[in-house]
């Protein structure tokens, strides 16, 4: 076991004692028992396929946004820009499903899905092309831009596509099978879980084995450098934009169409910032942020069931995930600290 | 004689596998300059700093006045007089002479008050270095010569009673270096003691009382002024039998230009170049001396096709290779060896690998062998002889002399027809400096030209084929070697051209 492996796992006891350390306090403080709780919400969790599949469910967007996180930090860019793509990429496959409401399933939602993925490249790659032009800082950039589009849904879901059979309440029509996502073993896990994985292994393997990752690696240590090796920093940049984007803006049409059922308000509950989380937890690795975000969504997915059966609101379960990264960074950092020291 | 004011005895220190100092001692006298000699990695640095109290001996020990004393920290070895003036400077480039001064007083407040004893008290020295200089100038606007002075005046300000100077002639210009050499000698007459770290024997020749030279972590030799050639100095630093003949290169094979630079112009952060115009024949060496600052980085990255040009062209072998946008990118022929190189050259936080691979990274597969890489990148390692051979290092990890060399290899292992070369031994010792030279010359003979932006009178003039003066961006003159002296190139360097004499 070389020191970077010792490091990770001394980090990972070290944040879970933290943590369960941490909530058992704050539950205790709440009036709960805390270990019984804290038992309740792993069973409600991760504890039959029912608990099981509504963590999937919630890790889904989770995992996606992360991935649009990970990717620009592989070329030192900080993003902060998931929920506006995934709102973005929401509103764009919406416009689809509105302009042709009684298309066929095999044009109709390859259309929606694809336009989805679109719209939230042209939101991030905007970002990066200012970034990679104009030299506007990306981070802020792009959390700006999350307000345009959230309330760019708002606007057309309280005008323009406002359904007229929604008695008042602000939301487009209700997306037709046709251009429904399919959701896999009966439950309502859908096919954006598997782009997931799939998009997590594809960007692993292309950045940890590929050119294409010596030219990140280059370029974001140092992009002089870069431009001396023949990589374009302008192009770069574009390229794990828009593709970051894509798959946050496909999260977001796939929670529309598969889970809300139509575009609405409340389309989010934070999934693109709880991804930015995700994948500083996951140290910036694709293959990391897989697990992790399935344990995040673990933990909303509990939040919720709480809720209903145990009448703890469910914002303890925001405050519990809080102290999760809290514990996880923390201690990660410690760890490291401590190695470097005594190692 | 007497009583030393320092006295290092046996002192040895390793870094991991790596020996730095091997039962070293030494005597610093008050009221003499002592010249620690010695190539890249021989220790004198790394010897200095334990003196200074920055590493801590493995063995051995420090006598102060007679009385062993054992430095923490520098601030331990401060408050025993010693202080070191090292290459890199520690100066706030934002503030002012003064503040920077002020700030580096022993027991400076957290608020600083200008009460007149206090600065007076922070000028003394800077007073008597640089008589000329305002105290109220930025440190940015400072040229590195005036900077040296300011860190100096700092390290006398202190009280110090032995000055350790590193390497403190390589970033001079040869005019600052005279007068270095005047206040060196000086401070000797006033009785302290300064430790010249150096690897010029004209360091050496000009201030040295006394002579102790370092190989290998090893003192292998001492000497006082008189009593050692420059050879036998030279043979004791790098080893006996060690230092081969360097052949100037070979003569222009012809005039057909290959490389024509036609009214070049350019800027980098408000630096500009403007009318720049040359040509280069196969296998000509065009050298281009000024005082550094002058435009020479800008001349460079322009030519190299990293930044933007702004009106001319450059054309190799009939190929454009100027760049006119500010995602520019350095044509396949040409070899570049900036200046700075940590900044301008390498990847600090990526391997030495994938450091050395970069210029054909664009030529690699999709999916690119690791071994091939390492393969290659280890071959480089040991033929261009870049310490420590491990190419998994990051390349922050190396020495600037080894980050020198790293990027000499990778640039002059390729087939260039256009060689740029940037100051290409700074930082080099004589034999590694040698062989940079010889693979320029490889080049040379075989029909690529070099533009070779240098310092070094001496070098220039014994190996350039042209020599140009770069002043304010601007080319000044240009003369052959056989028709240049001094004289000419130095009043070219001051800025006086021809016509306006």
């Amino acid at each position: 076991m070389n020191g970077a492996d010792r490091v990770r796992l001394l980090a990972a006891c070290g944040g879970s004692a933290a943590f369960l350390i941490a909530a058992a306090i704050f539950l205790a403080a709440i009036g709960r028992p805390p270990l019984m709780t804290l038992g309740q919400m792993a069973l409600y969790a991760f504890g039959d396929s029912y608990s099981l599949s509504e963590s999937l469910v919630k890790a889904t967007p989770i995992l996606l946004c992360a991935l649009a996180v990970i990717l620009p930090a592989r070329l030192g860019l900080i993003t902060v820009g998931g929920e506006g793509q995934l709102y973005f990429g929401a509103l764009t496959g919406t416009a689809i499903v509105v302009s042709f409401p009684n298309g066929p399933m095999f044009l109709l939602l390859p259309a929606v899905l694809l336009a989805g993925a679109i719209g939230g490249a042209f939101w991030s790659g905007a970002a990066g092309f200012l970034r990679a032009r104009c030299n506007v800082n990306e981070t802020i950039s792009t959390l700006l831009m999350n307000y345009v589009a959230v309330l760019l849904v708002n606007y057309v879901i309280y005008g323009a596509w406002k359904d007229p059979a929604s008695l008042g309440w602000p939301a487009s029509i209700a997306f037709p099978p046709a251009a429904t996502v399919p959701s896999l073993f009966g439950t309502r896990v859908h096919l954006g879980l598997v782009v997931g994985v799939i998009a997590a292994l594809i960007l692993h393997v292309g950045v940890t084995y590929g050119r294409w990752g010596i030219a990140l690696r280059v370029l974001s240590g140092n992009r002089k450098v870069g431009a001396m090796a023949g990589f374009s920093f302008v192009r770069q940049t574009l390229l794990v934009m828009t593709i970051g984007g894509s798959l946050a803006g496909f999260a977001g049409i796939c929670e529309t169409s598969a889970i809300q059922g139509r575009l609405q308000a409340g389309l989010s509950v934070g999934y693109g910032l709880t991804g930015f989380l995700v994948a500083w937890l996951s140290g910036q690795n694709f293959l990391r942020a897989v697990p992790i975000a399935i344990l995040i969504g673990g933990l909303i997915a509990a939040g919720d069931a709480l809720q209903l059966y145990s009448k703890v609101p469910s914002a303890s379960a925001t405050i519990l995930q809080g102290m999760l990264f809290v514990a996880a960074l923390g201690a990660r950092g410690l760890a490291g600290r401590w190695s470097s020291r005594y190692g | 004689m007497s009583l030393p004011l320092v006295k290092m005895s046996a002192i040895s220190k390793t870094f991991g596998p790596v020996i730095a100092n091997d039962d070293v001692s030494l005597e610093i006298h008050a009221g003499e300059v002592l010249a620690l000699l010695g190539e890249n990695g021989a220790g004198k640095s790394t010897l200095m700093k334990i003196l200074y109290g920055f590493y801590r001996p493995d063995g051995g020990t420090i006598q102060v006045d007679g009385s062993v004393a054992a430095f923490a920290s520098p601030r331990d070895a401060m408050a025993h007089g010693i202080g070191m003036v090292f290459q890199q400077f520690s100066l706030v480039t934002a503030l002012s002479v003064l503040e920077n001064l002020l700030a580096a007083l022993p027991g400076a407040p957290w608020l600083q008050l200008r009460r007149r004893p206090r600065v007076a008290e922070a000028l003394r020295w800077l007073h008597r270095l640089a008589p000329n200089l305002d105290p109220q100038r930025p440190v940015r606007s400072l040229s590195v010569g005036e900077r040296q002075l300011v860190e100096l005046a700092k390290v006398l300000n202190l009280d110090a009673r032995v000055i350790i100077l590193d390497e403190p002639t390589s970033v001079l210009t040869p005019a600052e270096t005279e007068r270095l050499y005047g206040f060196i000698k000086s401070l000797a007459a006033d009785g302290k003691a300064v430790v010249l770290i150096t690897h010029k024997l004209a360091d050496v020749a000009a201030c040295a009382d006394r002579i102790t030279i370092m190989r290998g972590g090893k003192v292998v030799d001492r000497a006082t002024k008189c009593d050692r050639s420059s050879d036998a100095l030279v043979e004791a630093m790098v080893g006996v039998g060690s230092l081969g003949h360097l052949d100037p290169p070979a003569p222009m094979r012809g005039n057909l230009p290959i490389l024509r630079v036609r009214n070049l112009a350019a800027e980098v952060q408000a630096r500009t170049i403007s009318s720049i115009s040359f040509e280069l024949a196969e296998g000509e060496i065009f050298g281009i001396a000024g005082v550094s600052g002058n435009g020479q980085f800008v001349l460079a990255e322009a030519l190299a096709g990293l930044v933007p040009v702004t009106d001319g062209d450059v054309v190799l072998a009939g190929t454009s290779i100027a760049s006119h946008s500010d995602d520019g990118a350095i044509a396949a022929d040409v070899a570049y060896i900036p200046e700075r190189p940590l900044d301008n050259a390498v990847v600090p936080d990526i391997d030495l690998c994938l450091n050395l691979a970069l210029r054909t990274a664009r030529d690699l597969a999709f999916f690119p062998s690791r071994r091939n890489i390492e393969d290659r990148a280890s071959r480089l390692i040991s033929d261009y002889d870049v310490r420590p051979p491990q190419s998994a290092l990051l390349a922050a990890a190396l020495s600037g002399g080894n980050l020198q060399k790293l990027v000499v290899a990778r640039e002059l292992s390729r087939r260039p027809r256009l060689v740029i070369a940037c100051y290409p031994t700074m930082g080099l010792d004589v034999l590694a400096s040698q062989a940079v030279y010889r693979e320029i010359f490889r080049h040379v003979a075989t029909g690529a030209c070099v533009v070779w932006i240098s310092e070094d009178l001496d070098d220039l003039m014994n190996y350039a084929h042209r020599i140009a003066v770069i002043h304010d961006g601007r080319i000044v003159g240009i003369v052959r070697r056989e028709e240049a002296d001094r004289q000419t190139l130095g009043r070219w360097m001051a800025g006086y051209s021809e016509e306006s004499v």
